[in-house]
């Protein structure tokens, strides 16, 4: 179990002794008992720091904010930056360092065990609260403990635990400068690709059925892009619209930019664009799910890329984020490869 | 960009194009196509006339793009390009839309084969609207050579190039020269003593003005492409100073530890420190690590102790020594297929069951038994000696495919050496077939049967077993039909030639290919036969295939022959189709450093930067690279998404 | 165009310049027939080819995506269709899992040497893709 006071401490002393120039973790937000991602540069502030079943966001992604604004200014860090990081997101971070999007030194993370446990998933626990506002939300053991205006309600983690939680083998933040809570790496809730598996049991024209239904009901709103830390590209090669132009972009690389596909969501673009997606992903994708819990019109994203880390699993022998000086998936290959599909 | 003005030349090849695509509507096709200025239709735009009027065209109109859509552009890319060129435009702003070989030959529907006509030309036109006009590379040639095994393939290689007055890096894995040549006794067809021919040779490389040699070496990474490599090259510690070394064989009398005498094929033991054969080269000894006690005084030392010249240091350390070099021959030879894939015939259990290369020891004068035929068992003189050829090769269901062409000359040499020997003894030969064509093979067999008095039978040996102090073994004679039982005293296997042991390790490092069957593979097999797929890295010797010396000797002269052609320019040109970064899309994620075959990519301040000199332009960067940043020149990820396009409009 | 033309499969082919593109050369110097669906674009090797380039076919209204290139061990440019044969089953997958027949993605390795077995491997992938029918999930709506 962790103690929540020990990850303030350790905030507040590393702010205070200008160790790091500020602290990346979660603080209560103002929706109800839900965390929100939160930027500490005061050590005052570390004492607003929460760990609890809400801290679902992936904040990663806020490292990835920092070099790009960093940039954007033509500055320099000029110390580290902390980072409270799940065993997903510690995954992620190895990424993006993987990537040299920024190098170790550059980053101090406060690895946080989701041990025995996992993170809810607001879509499973509405129907339990039945309407009823929560203020908080708390680790207990196997339970989560909810307190609401009728009074602290318990249910047990794995009835509300997001599927990634449940199918997670490493909540254990491996990648880390401090860690909290034990290591319980292998440990196994529910089956790896439990929903996966189930959903590829259908006939192909089932599945079809579905992401067809699926891919009309994408608005491109690209909160999905938004919120994934791997989708740091400058300019998303089927969206150009993002391209940038800096001093030193070439008339050349203006005028040669690819039309991959149209602005307009319609289901041939979208699945283009979601499908180019898991392919950037794969390999890289560290299951963190946020992609699919900011989609506002439920797309299961999760699920392509969930499909394409278990072909890398399965047939590459390949885990995302395993290590910084790691090989990434796509650029290597093992004479084992399989081929039969070769004619 | 202002817009292109591309000339579309259709031709008709006689009638193999326009018998089954209408040239006329292609060509009306492409002039509708928007950057389009010109098109022409010709009977043959491959010959003279067609040419000029291609130049003229070009010229007239003042093209600056060009597409011939006509035969298959490995024949006539490089004499439109040329054309182009000679009518003042770059030559790579001109491209091949292969409508006969891909099209009018392989259809015969023709309102088919002219949509199809169409598609190939309109993707090829619209490719052309982005090439951009490029010059070829031109990059300096390191005047230097490398040659890796030392047997008489790289042996010969090293002295022809070196006598040619290029300088030589020859690479030897073991302790000395020489490979397997140097453990034969005598060889076919003449029967004159290998050792004799080859030392000189040996003596000739290490004096050699142009030839440096590294021995006890392996290479460990290659890095650069033809013209300019760089090898980093791995020197074992031998432990022994050669300089110093006198050969006075005082060391070996007390070092303490024996272990088997792989240069004798184990059939007799030597020391931790030792020397391969007499006329090892370089002329010094080894100690072998791992045998030795300690490679410390304290625990033992006697070798250091005796050695006059104090020539023994245990501090020696492995040494990386890096060589920059133009061009490549690998000549890494060859083992013997291992018999315990063979249990049937022992397994290599059987001690009195050998293989050729010990049959070579066992009659060499400098072997273990100074040239008497002796079985290692009990080192009498065999009565019985039976051969058998074929093993392990010609078995495609168990074995190798192959024929190791050689076995069937080397048995017979076995056979009469033997009876050289033995006069008294009676020799077997089991065989399938004989091969023996070669100049004087088929008189050396029949030699072999006649004069020698050996018995062939036709047939296979199913198994051998211990039996009474003897061998028996178990074959048929096919001829007769009859099942045949011979209680031998000594059984010589023909094994069959395989790539020599890390040949898998050593094609990986040199990103040489190589065929089903292990070996390296020729670039192309009836008009390349010494070059490998990669520029700049010739074959010679057994590495390739199955070979006998004469074969060997003549494949190592024509590699020597490339090599010295090869360097004998100042500088190559390069094709400048390479990878080329669009550096405000990169990100500096590295995946396309990773995937470069050729190490051409590197970080540099946060983006992608290609190394001209060593990028080929496979585009493994550009499919790899999530961003597009990364393209090849002329054949970019826009252009191909256009290509599409036209493909399916 | 009338209605009533019967269904061709349209494919494009993604050769290896320095294998497949030979190899069906050679099917034609051997002048070896086979359907007329599959338009070539030659690229320097199948490690080239992007996933972008199969996604984008489809989204263009392709029938069926060919990559072909050289044997494992062969690739002239050492380890590219190694890099290929990884993003390719890759991309196939994902593919398959949401729904799209795996009939209408192929890759093969076609040497220089093997003119029939181009013309043979167009020839299947043609039939397997007539009863399929138009590729409709991925392609782009036309505007009317
Ligand atoms: C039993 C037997 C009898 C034979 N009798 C005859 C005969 O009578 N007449 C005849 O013409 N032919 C004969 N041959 C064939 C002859 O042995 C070969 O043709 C010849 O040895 C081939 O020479 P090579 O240099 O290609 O290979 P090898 O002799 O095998 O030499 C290869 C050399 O390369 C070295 N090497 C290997 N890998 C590396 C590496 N990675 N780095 C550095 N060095 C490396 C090895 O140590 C070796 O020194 C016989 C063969 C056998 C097996
Ligand atoms: S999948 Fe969802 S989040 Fe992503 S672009 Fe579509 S609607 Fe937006
Ligand atoms: S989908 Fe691909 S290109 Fe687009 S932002 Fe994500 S990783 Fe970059
Ligand atoms: S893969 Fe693309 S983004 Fe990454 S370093 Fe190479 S060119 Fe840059
Ligand atoms: S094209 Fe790209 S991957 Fe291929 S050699 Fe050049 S830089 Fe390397």
């Amino acid at each position: 179990m962790i103690n929540l006071q020990d990850i303030r401490d350790t905030a507040r002393d590393m702010l205070a002794k200008g160790e790091v120039r500020a602290v990346i973790g979660y603080r209560r937000g103002s929706r109800g008992m839900l965390a929100e991602p939160a930027f500490i540069t005061d050590p005052a502030q570390a004492d607003e720091l929460v760990w609890d079943p809400t801290c679902f966001h992936n904040l990663s992604l806020y490292l990835v904010e920092d070099r790009k604004f960093l940039a954007h200014l033509r500055k320099t860090a000029n110390a580290p930056i902390a980072i409270v990081a799940k065993g997903c997101d510690a995954r992620s971070i190895v990424v993006l360092m993987q990537e040299h999007y920024f190098k170790r030194e550059d980053v101090y993370i406060i690895g946080v065990s989701c041990e025995g446990s996992g993170v809810v998933d607001e879509r499973k626990l509405a129907p339990r609260l039945n309407g009823i506002q929560a203020t908080n939300a708390a680790f207990d053991g196997d339970d989560f403990v909810f307190t609401t205006a009728e009074g602290e309600k318990r249910i047990p983690a794995c009835e509300v635990m997001a599927d990634r939680c449940l199918e997670c083998r490493n909540p254990f933040p491996k990648e880390h400068n401090l860690a909290f809570g034990e290591d319980k790496t292998g440990r196994k809730l529910a089956e790896p690709f439990a929903a996966l598996t189930r959903f590829e049991a259908q006939g192909a024209g089932q599945r079809w059925d579905s992401w067809s239904r699926h891919f009309d009901r994408c608005i491109r709103c690209f909160a999905c892009r938004s919120v994934c830390p791997m989708c740091y590209c400058d300019e998303c090669v089927v969206d150009s619209i993002t391209f940038p132009v800096t001093a030193e972009t070439t008339a050349d690389e203006k005028a040669n930019r690819i039309k991959w596909i149209e602005r307009s969501a319609t289901r041939s673009e979208n699945i283009t664009y979601l499908m180019t997606r898991a392919m950037h992903l794969a390999g890289r994708c560290t299951d963190c799910g946020e992609c699919e819990r900011a989609c506002p019109v439920n797309v299961p994203i999760r699920m392509l890329n969930n499909k394409m880390e278990r072909e890398a699993r399965e047939k590459f022998g390949f885990e995302p984020g395993a290590s910084i000086g790691g090989p990434s998936l796509v650029a290597t290959f093992l004479d084992t490869d399989p081929g039969d599909f070769i004619r | 960009m202002t817009k292109k003005r591309t000339g579309v030349f259709v031709c008709h090849c006689g009638t193999n194009i326009a018998a089954t695509v209408d040239v006329a509507k292609v060509a009306k096709e492409m002039a509708g196509e928007d950057t389009v200025a010109f098109t022409q239709e010709y009977v043959y735009m491959c010959s003279e006339p067609g040419q000029e009027s291609v130049v003229q065209a070009i010229k007239d109109n003042k093209l600056d793009s060009v597409v011939v859509t006509c035969c298959s552009p490995n024949l006539h890319e490089k004499t439109f390009r040329d054309n182009a060129k000679r009518a003042g435009i770059n030559n790579f702003t001109c491209e091949i839309a292969n409508i006969r070989e891909q099209c009018s030959w392989v259809h015969n529907d023709k309102a088919k084969g002219t949509e199809k006509a169409i598609k190939i030309s309109r993707s090829v036109v619209r490719r052309v609207n982005r090439n951009q006009p490029l010059d070829s590379i031109a990059v300096n040639v390191t005047r230097r050579a490398m040659v890796i095994g030392g047997g008489i393939a790289g042996i010969q290689a090293a002295l022809d190039i070196a006598n040619a007055g290029v300088e030589v890096v020859l690479v030897e894995k073991q302790a000395t020269l020489g490979g397997r040549m140097l453990q034969l006794s005598e060889t076919f067809p003449t029967l004159d003593c290998s050792q004799c021919v080859l030392s000189p040779k040996m003596v000739e490389v290490n004096r050699h003005p142009n030839i440096k040699l590294h021995t006890y070496s392996d290479v460990q990474e290659l890095a650069g492409s033809v013209g300019n490599f760089r090898v980093k090259i791995n020197k074992r510690p031998t432990f022994v100073d050669p300089d110093k070394c006198k050969i006075c064989d005082h060391c070996t009398v007390v070092c303490p530890v024996v272990v088997p005498n792989e240069y004798e094929l184990n059939l007799t033991a030597r020391r931790a420190i030792y020397i391969p054969y007499a006329q090892a080269i370089p002329a010094s000894f080894t100690l072998d690590e791992e045998a030795c006690l300690g490679l410390n005084p304290i625990v033992c030392g006697k070798c250091k102790d005796v050695c006059e010249p104090d020539a023994i240091n245990y501090d020696m350390r492995p040494e990386t020594v890096t060589e920059d070099v133009g061009a490549i021959v690998v000549a890494t030879g060859f083992d013997l297929y291992d018999q315990a894939n063979m249990p049937e015939l022992g397994g290599g259990q059987i001690e009195d069951v050998l293989d050729g290369l010990q049959f070579e020891r066992l009659c060499s004068a400098s072997g273990a038994t100074k040239g008497h035929v002796l079985r290692p068992s009990d080192h009498t003189e065999p009565k019985n000696v039976v051969f058998i050829q074929c093993v392990g090769s010609r078995d495609p269901a168990k074995h190798c495919a192959y024929c190791s062409k050689i076995c069937c000359m080397y048995t017979a040499k076995h056979a009469q050496l033997y009876k050289h020997h033995v006069p008294d003894g009676r020799a077997y030969v089991f065989y399938i077939d004989i091969r023996s064509g070669g100049k004087g093979y088929e008189e050396f067999v029949q030699r072999t049967m006649e004069d020698d008095d050996t018995l062939y039978l036709r047939g296979r040996v199913s198994k051998l077993y211990r039996h009474n102090g003897k061998v028996r073994v178990m074959g048929t004679d096919t001829l007769t039909g009859q099942n045949v039982e011979i209680d031998a005293d000594m059984v010589v296997l023909a094994l069959a030639m395989v790539p020599s042991k890390g040949t898998a390790e050593i094609a990986k490092t040199l990103k040489v290919g190589r065929d089903n069957d292990g070996f390296m593979a020729e670039a192309h097999p009836k008009l390349k036969p010494v070059e490998s797929v990669t520029g700049g890295i010739f074959l010679a010797g057994a590495a390739q295939a199955p070979k006998d010396i004469p074969e060997t000797v003549a494949q190592a002269g024509a590699a020597a022959a490339k090599v010295i052609a090869l360097l004998s320019q100042t500088t190559l040109n390069r094709p400048p189709l390479i990878a080329k970064v669009r550096r405000s899309h990169c990100t500096g994620c590295g995946m396309c450093v990773e995937a470069c075959p050729f190490i051409a990519i590197r970080l540099e301040g946060g983006k992608a930067v290609v190394n001209e000199a060593l990028c080929e332009g496979c585009g493994s960067c550009s499919a790899t690279c999530l961003r597009a940043a990364i393209d090849v020149k002329n054949v970019t990820q826009l252009q191909i998404h256009e290509m599409i396009e036209a493909c399916l409009a | 165009m009338s209605e009533q033309q019967p269904y061709e499969p349209r494919i494009v082919a993604f050769l290896c310049k320095w294998c497949s593109s030979a190899g069906s050369d050679l099917a034609g110097v051997s002048r070896i027939q086979y359907p007329a669906n599959a338009t070539p674009i030659t690229i320097p090797c199948t490690g080239a080819v992007s996933p972008m380039y199969i996604l984008s076919a489809f989204n263009k209204g392709a029938d069926g995506v060919l990559v072909s290139g050289c044997h494992i061990g062969d690739c002239h440019y050492i380890e590219g269709n190694y890099l290929a044969r990884r993003k390719m089953h890759l991309t196939m997958e994902l593919l398959k899992f949401i729904g799209v027949e795996q009939n209408r993605f192929r890759m093969s390795w076609v040497s220089a040497a093997e003119g029939a077995k181009f013309a043979q491997v167009v020839t299947d992938f043609v039939n397997d893709l007539r009863p399929l029918g138009p590729q409709d999930k991925l392609k782009k709506a036309v505007r009317t």
